[in-house]
């Protein structure tokens, strides 16, 4: 037995034959690799947009960037344009800015004015004073913020709310959204609740109704299940004013759902399941 | 054991040949889709911000559904969001090259439409675009067929594809699916 | 009942492994009954996820329980089951093939309950219901960061893993220089080597992308890059899992039968195409995704056609040694070798049953790599066909076969009678087969995945319900297999009859033992870089793409 071999390459026993039997094999490998990939790539690239190009009536450098990712649109369809004017329900969109506006929101401000502005009906501890208001201790702040600025657009009209929210400078808003929303480690105005109802409306609330379209209410509506920033929090909120809301949507008087999510959620359900879904989210302590 | 090595390799470059042809016959059914039927892929490279998408030009809510393009193209134009399709329900032509573009705000979804070749993710950033041509009429369901969230179970759209003289675009070339009569 | 030499042929010059000196005896043990358990838990959980899908009313059916419940089926089977089972069978394959003890032993116990806290940590974030965002994690939604961190672990664990393997394999190499690696270890350091690569990409997305934005460092996500990231782990992983059962076909099987491998090169060449061409196709799991291009949708496709070679290849050879088995044991005719072979014997039956299932499965494979035809089965139930039925079916099923081969060694006890380990496996084929020939069907027919619910109320659901109903009673079926293969392992430890002192391990042997093999069939230097070169050509663009044009980026869902 020869000596030690510095590694694998070259086991011990005939090292030049065995160097060429390896030299052999690797260029095998390579060329077959090298082949797979080229003939992959070559009827990838350039063969089926080529043959594609025709019903697209597309240069063949056009359907190669096509093909190739570098240009939007398929090398065997023409491509529509994407433009046409209307206008948006909400100016609200979710963007690191406005969600560092959020997090940095002055919470003492945010007291002072809820104080001077807001407690007046939404109560002095975001505990709303009648059942037609909403409570606001411990809403998401993201929920607070999209109400406040729709107000403030006219994006959801109520008169109240519209005077007060055009009175308030933009940066207001977000104070006043991060101060009730860490309110609710102090008031629990909205959080755990007993809850109860009929069958049905339990089942509508956590199964969803697979059959008109509605996804459960706990699917979008409890904190943590990664549904839409904005979606406010329900447990404990006042009847009354849910029931005016789902309403709101059914008839289309409240239109700053953002493409319409609760419009047509609303309208799937019926008027005794909206008031009675109302009851059961307000719960019991 | 009476099987000699050089017997065995040659067995197994005899199967080698036939695993090559094999390779060659799939290759070659891929290849003739793509050409002869051109069938690829959705691959629309189109860009859409997702946290603007409800104030863009294209995809407001007023722009979505149905609709004959100035350019005599069949688009229609749908929003996939946690838990719905806008708009629910959408009308198209039979025997018609027709483009479907889908945007979503929030999450990954996913739409095919049962009973078509119609099938494409909807990834946020992007414009998903299907190309096709309906033969047969009825009301197809197109589900959300990728996981979106707890609402995924019940986030279904409906299609109905009729026939030409029932496809009546108004003025402005939008077609909705109470009008098809 | 059943003598041990009628269980496992003895071979005739191979020295005898004791049961009591074999060093990672509990090692081994500890890791596949966590894989075991793990599994049976899944098992439950799938069967209670088909009837909540069936028009039956299913109990404490809400959404948050449904997608908890496939986060959970999902995680532990594919990462748990399949990561523990690798890591226990291949620490009992270094020591029993190599016949020295494996390096780094107290590193393969850290490794271990590194692994059991981010089994546990996964686990207990799943069942807060703050991670129900399914084993594919689907960024923008964002589990709670325990949920990550857990699953983190696990690869940690399994890539000290990988480095004992090929440690282990280095060691033996330099202590045998110019001899052939027995082909079981170089199978299994070829699967070490694979993975080193394979997790690269969902380590890339958890470290850079969905860790940040679990913490609340991220407000946004680049979701096509994270999707590419995932996709390059998530076509490989599966070789991963299926390396243990083309070991077993090629090592123990040829054994069972009572004859040799066919060929021993034509193994490692197989072994050598999983590795090289299970990387650079991931893409095919994005075909109906908008951020690739067509081009190198169809580059990975062509290259997804080569990665069935070491399959075709693969089964040509084990039918081979199947026949030589037959007949040395007195199969005349084209046919007759099938006949007279010991179908009694667990690994023989498994490797029967495990190709019928990948007739099925692999050949689903091919229509689902299909490029633009993808179109017709993307997200339906005949993916989750497919993969239940060469995953679940051919890969599990010998899973089960390599257990029961491990366990006499492991315990120094034999299994009384092979009936029930027979019975068993069939029960899994059998199983199998009803649960997922009707979702192939209802797939093409457009029945849509992951929901927790269909409304039968609608004509064309209304059809499925019957085959629903069907593929319910297989599910039932394969728990009744699953409990019972817990009871078959656990009666050997329970058993009174006194500890065998020796037990063979039988691996086979070819029919012509390799001599003097090129280095390129003797480890993994060309291969590697092979791999690097395709991964390049074929994911260098896709990935570098979302920076060189970055497209816009989504919220962060966040589900804690």
């Amino acid at each position: 037995m020869a000596e030690h071999p510095p590694s694998d390459q070259t086991p011990a026993g005939a090292p030049a034959e065995q160097a060429a039997v390896d030299r052999h094999w690797r260029r095998l490998a390579l060329a077959a690799v090298g082949v797979a990939v080229a003939v992959g790539g070559l009827l990838g690239f350039v063969i089926i947009p080529a043959g594609q190009r025709e019903h697209s009536h597309l240069s063949m450098d056009a359907a190669m960037r096509r093909a190739a990712g570098l240009e939007a649109g398929s090398p065997a369809h023409p491509q529509p344009p994407a433009a046409i004017n209307s206008l948006p329900v909400s100016q609200v969109s979710w963007d690191p800015a406005i969600m560092q506006r959020l997090a940095a929101g002055n919470t003492a401000r945010g007291a002072e004015l809820a104080g001077q502005v807001c407690a007046a009906c939404h109560g002095e501890t975001g505990l709303s004073v009648t059942s037609a208001i909403p409570s606001l201790a411990g809403q998401t702040s993201y929920a607070i913020y999209k109400q406040l600025h729709d107000f403030r657009t006219g994006a959801r009209v109520q008169p109240d709310m519209t005077a007060v929210a055009q009175s308030l400078a933009v940066g207001d808003l977000a104070s006043i959204a991060a101060y009730y929303a860490a309110a609710s480690q102090q008031y629990a105005a909205l959080g755990m609740r007993d809850l109860s109802g009929e069958t049905e409306i339990v089942r509508v609330a956590w199964e969803g109704d697979t059959r008109r379209r509605i996804p459960a209410c706990m699917s979008c509506h409890t904190n943590g299940v990664g549904g839409p920033i904005e979606t406010p929090a329900l447990l404990g909120q006042n009847r009354e004013y849910m029931a005016a809301q789902l309403n709101a949507y059914a008839s289309g008087a409240r239109k700053n759902d953002v493409y319409g999510r609760m419009r047509d959620i609303s309208r799937r359900l019926t008027p005794h399941e909206r008031e009675q879904l109302a009851r059961y989210f307000q719960g019991t302590l | 054991m009476a099987i000699n090595e050089q017997a065995i390799l040659n067995s197994e470059l005899r199967w080698a040949a036939v695993v090559g042809g094999i390779i060659a016959v799939i290759v070659s059914a891929v290849l003739y889709a793509a050409i002869a039927m051109h069938v690829n892929p959705p691959s629309n490279r189109e860009y859409v911000d997702p946290k603007t998408l409800h104030l863009s030009a294209e995809f407001t809510e007023a722009n979505l559904g149905t609709r004959i393009d100035p350019d005599g193209r069949v688009v229609a134009r749908l929003i996939a969001t946690q838990f719905e399709f806008v708009p629910n329900c959408i009308v198209l032509p039979t025997n018609r090259e027709v483009t479907l573009r889908f945007a979503t705000p929030d999450v990954i979804h996913g739409i095919l439409v049962t009973g078509t070749n119609v099938n494409t993710m909807v990834v946020p950033g992007y414009v998903a675009q299907v190309h096709t041509q309906f033969t047969k009429t009825g009301d197809l369901l197109m589900p959300c067929h990728e996981y979106c969230g707890l609402g995924h179970t019940q986030m279904i759209a409906t299609v109905k594809v009729v026939p030409p003289e029932q496809f009546r675009p108004d003025a402005e070339g939008r077609a909705a699916c109470g009008d098809a009569r | 009942m059943a003598t041990l030499a009628e269980t496992i042929p003895v071979p005739r010059s191979e020295p005898a492994i004791s049961a009591g000196k074999l060093q990672v005896r509990r090692l081994v043990v500890a890791h596949v009954w966590v894989a075991i358990a793990a599994f049976a838990v899944a098992c439950l959980l799938g069967v209670w996820q088909m009837w909540a899908r069936s028009p039956l009313e299913a109990p404490a059916h809400t959404a948050a329980n449904y997608f908890r419940s496939v986060t959970m089926h999902g995680v532990s089977m594919a990462y748990v089951l399949t990561t523990f089972f690798i890591m226990g069978f291949g620490y009992f394959t270094a020591e029993t093939a190599l016949k020295r003890p494996v390096p780094g032993l107290w590193l393969a116990w850290g490794a271990f309950w590194l692994g059991i806290a981010g089994v546990l940590m996964a686990a207990l974030a799943i069942i807060s219901g703050n991670a129900s965002v399914l084993f594919t994690f689907y960024p923008p939604l964002t589990a709670t960061v325990w949920f990550y961190v857990g699953l983190v672990l696990v690869v940690v664990a399994s890539w000290v893993w990988c480095l004992i393997m090929i440690f282990a394999m280095q060691a033996w190499k330099s202590a045998n220089p110019g001899q052939a690696v027995p082909l079981v270890m170089f199978a299994t350091v070829a699967n070490a080597v694979m993975w080193l690569w394979t997790t690269v990409g969902v380590a890339t997305e958890l470290l850079f992308q969905v860790i940040p934005a679990a913490l609340g460092l991220n407000g946004m996500v680049d979701v096509g890059l994270s999707r590419t990231l995932f996709s390059w782990t998530l076509h490989a992983i599966v070789y991963f899992w299926l390396f243990p059962s083309y070991i077993a076909f090629y090592t123990m099987f040829p054994r069972a039968a009572g004859g040799r491998l066919y060929s021993d090169t034509m193994g490692r060449l197989a072994f050598i195409l999983f590795i090289i061409y299970s990387l650079p196709v991931g893409l095919h799991h994005l075909l109906m995704d908008p951020e690739h291009s067509n081009g190198f949708k169809y580059l990975q496709t062509f290259l997804t056609a080569l990665v069935s070679v070491p399959t075709l290849l693969t089964i040509f050879t084990i039918t081979a040694s199947a026949e030589v088995a037959g007949r040395m044991r007195g199969g005349t005719g084209t046919f007759g070798w099938i006949k007279t072979l010991p179908w009694g014997r667990p690994m023989v039956l498994a490797t029967g049953l495990a190709f019928l299932m990948l007739f099925w499965g692999g050949g689903g494979g091919l229509i689902n790599m299909s490029y633009g035809m993808n179109a017709m089965v993307h997200n339906t139930s005949w993916v989750t066909a497919h993969f239940h039925l060469i995953f679940g079916g051919t890969v599990v099923i010998m899973y089960f076969a390599i257990a029961y081969v491990m366990w006499p060694t492991l315990t120094g006890r034999s299994f009384p009678s092979m009936r029930p380990l027979n019975v068993q496996l069939w029960l899994w084929f059998i199983g199998m087969m009803v649960m997922t020939l009707p979702w192939h069907w209802t797939g093409l027919q457009g029945q849509w995945r992951r929901i927790a619910a269909f409304d039968y109320s609608n004509p064309l659901i209304a059809s499925w319900g019957p085959w629903v109903i069907v593929s319910l009673i297989g599910g039932i079926i394969l728990a009744v297999s699953a409990l019972l293969f817990v009871w078959n392992l656990v009666t050997l430890h329970r058993s009174s009859s006194p500890r065998f002192a020796v037990v063979e391990v039988p691996y086979a042997e070819a029919v012509h033992p390799p001599g003097r093999l090129p280095a390129s069939l003797n480890g993994f230097g060309l291969w590697n870089v092979i791999v690097a070169v395709l991964m390049l050509l074929a994911y260098g663009y896709p990935i570098a793409q979302f920076f060189i044009d970055p497209p816009p980026q989504a919220v962060v869902h966040r589900l804690h």
